[in-house]
């Protein structure tokens, strides 16, 4: 029996990314908490932040899909980014973050 | 002081006349919650005064002939009536100013014919655009009408409002997509609006050009019951490339390259200035990462067939790279194009002076421009912005973007557009007016350079809406006949564009 255990699914630490960004999944961008003193922010579970992420892409592919037949594409890299390169050690992945739900 | 347009009083005995018209109390609606549901619009509201803005009483009609008798009891009685469909409108056309009957159109939605042959598809004003193209998909065709709000507009609050399309420079507008429609008039006639006499045609010379006179009089001049709309062959192929600058001037003067480049299938070219970039690189995933030196962007997209779209995307990835230009990558080009309709279906938060998060309303003033303005528009609006952001500190400047405007011809005309965050619950009475007096000296920059105070939302809202005899200028006396010969009682979404003024003693 799977049991759920909010406490198991504690994000990870973030790091900060820029002077107003925080990471806690790669990819995943908060504001620094320091300027959400304003609004209360909602505590998610990891599984339910690497959920809606999954639903984003869903909601994006279900939208090309509904305007054209096929999405055609340069194929080409950004020229503003260096090429992705793995999170450093230090850095909390998506993986790292554990399975959903715990059992 | 006004002798006709009012603050209405519909009492029980009105209400039992309703309820008899519709016969279905469940659709005459003058409980609270069905009335405060439908006060407001998104954008920017007196939230403090919500009461000023509820109608008397929502129905929900079924067919022409009960928005008929129901218009016919309002002009009777001299009872104001506001037509409203999704209620996504961005500047207060569905709102009713003076009390009354709220027409919600949202029941009338089925889609009456699919004809495959003269290619169109007739419809309920109810419908929603993205359920219509899910029926129209196995068909092999598409309503191409694609406003931001795409998932939860409806058909008829795009022709109330004389909506603008994401997609226009492509497809046409929605006044350039309606091919005919039924309109019920202020006085409760129902009358078939076409080119001449056609219910399918294109283009008569017949008479007069009426159709174009009931697209976008944000529902003062009657109420659309079925609307016939053009059919299109659904896209093979979308193609979305995004291209990132060092200033403004250099994506200025590619966005000119671009839209010149008579390329057919271009549906639309964004160009997004230094301070949009900035509200987007603190919230958003695709700008967050990026260098300092991107200062600006445009986004170019293009549907059709892949014969058409395949050769042309290699001409825009060779425009786009003009002036120094970047390609973003096909990642972020894909996903933010697909994002275009997210503005409708996110919580919004800007940033207070000292740059805390806070929960915002989204206003977009919008404007249109022609291309040689741009520049000198942008300077001027951010600095009224700024100037009411510091002296008020409940607004934020969220950035301004151009976008093509032109059906079929994107290179002169502008939907240009300034997003502002304002700080609902800490609007009072003096912020508003502050806020009203901010969106008419924007107007005021857009009529200094030749331009219209708005080409997509509509001259519905406070403060802007006062410089529509300004604009209309000679033509003002004509829009004065048209409309009183129409709506001689302004029963017709009244305090609307200050069409009330027609309506004073000795006008």
């Amino acid at each position: 029996m799977a049991i759920f255990r909010l406490g198991d699914q504690a994000p990870p630490p973030a790091r900060r990314v820029t002077d107003t960004v925080v990471m806690r999944f790669d990819h995943v961008y908060e504001v620094d908490p320091a300027l959400m003193e304003l609004t209360g922010q909602q505590e998610l579970p990891a599984w339910d932040t690497l959920r809606i992420v999954d639903s984003r892409w869903d909601h994006l592919d279900w939208m090309h899909a509904h305007f054209a037949d096929d999405v055609l594409l340069a194929g080409e890299e950004s020229e503003t980014l260096p090429a992705d390169k793995p999170p450093a050690d230090e850095m909390p992945s998506e993986e790292r973050a554990g399975p959903r739900p715990v059992e | 002081m006004t002798t006709i347009a009012f603050k209405s009083g519909v009492d029980d005995a009105v209400i039992d006349e309703l309820r008899a018209i519709i016969g279905d109390d469940d659709r005459v609606l003058p409980n609270t919650s069905s009335r405060v549901n439908r006060t407001r619009v998104p954008a920017p509201f007196p939230v403090h005064r919500w009461a000023d803005y509820m109608p008397d009483v929502a129905i929900l009609p079924k067919t022409a002939e009960e928005v008929s008798e129901v218009v016919k009891l309002a002009n009777r009685l001299r009872i104001p009536v506001v037509p409203r469909a999704g209620g996504t409108g961005l500047s207060d056309g569905a709102v009713a100013r003076r009390g009354g009957i709220q027409i919600d159109c949202k029941l009338m939605n089925q889609i009456h014919e699919i004809d495959l042959v003269d290619r169109t598809v007739t419809v309920g004003p109810g419908i929603n655009m993205l359920k219509l193209n899910e029926e129209l998909r196995k068909h092999g065709v598409f309503y191409p009408d694609d406003p931001a709000s795409y998932p939860c507009s409806l058909v008829g609050g795009r022709i109330g409002t004389g909506g603008w399309s994401l997609l226009g420079a492509r497809f046409g507008h929605t006044r350039d997509l309606v091919v005919s429609m039924q309109v019920v008039l202020p006085t409760g006639e129902i009358v078939e609006i076409g080119e001449g006499g056609g219910r399918k045609l294109r283009k008569s010379s017949t008479a007069l050009n009426l159709k174009q006179l009931f697209t976008g009089h944000q529902g003062t001049l009657g109420i659309t019951t079925e609307a016939t709309l053009e059919l299109v062959p659904r896209p093979e192929v979308e193609f979305a490339a995004f291209f990132a600058y060092e200033d403004y001037m250099s994506a200025y003067r590619t966005l000119g390259d671009l839209t010149k480049s008579g390329l057919a299938t271009l549906a639309g070219v964004v160009l997004f200035d230094e301070w949009k970039i900035a509200y987007l690189r603190r919230d958003d995933e695709a700008y967050i990462p990026q260098p300092d030196n991107v200062r600006a962007v445009i986004a170019v997209a293009m549907y059709g067939t892949r014969a058409e779209v395949e050769p042309a995307s290699k001409i825009v990835m060779k425009l786009g790279r003009h002036n120094g230009g970047r390609y973003l990558g096909d990642e972020i080009s894909a996903g933010d194009w697909a994002s275009r309709h997210d503005r409708y279906a996110t919580p919004l938060h800007g940033r207070d002076k000292n740059g805390q998060a806070v929960m915002m309303s989204w206003h977009c003033e919008d404007a249109a421009l022609n291309y040689s303005v741009l520049p000198k528009v942008r300077e001027e609006w951010h600095a009224i912005v700024e100037r009411y952001r510091e002296q008020y500190g409940i607004f934020d400047d969220w950035g301004m973007f151009a976008y093509t405007s032109g059906p079929h011809k994107p290179w002169a005309d502008y939907l240009v557009e300034i997003d502002i965050g304002i700080w609902e619950s800490r609007l009072n009475e003096e912020n508003w007016q502050g806020w009203v007096n901010c969106k008419r000296e924007i107007a005021e920059v857009s009529l200094k350079y030749g331009g219209s105070i708005t080409a997509c939302h509509g001259a519905t809202r406070e403060g802007d809406a006062h410089l529509v005899p300004q604009e209309m200028g000679s033509a003002w006396e004509v829009v004065r006949r048209i409309k009183t010969a129409l709506d001689p009682n302004n029963i017709m979404n009244p305090g609307q564009q200050s069409f009330d003024e027609f309506y004073e003693e000795g006008a």
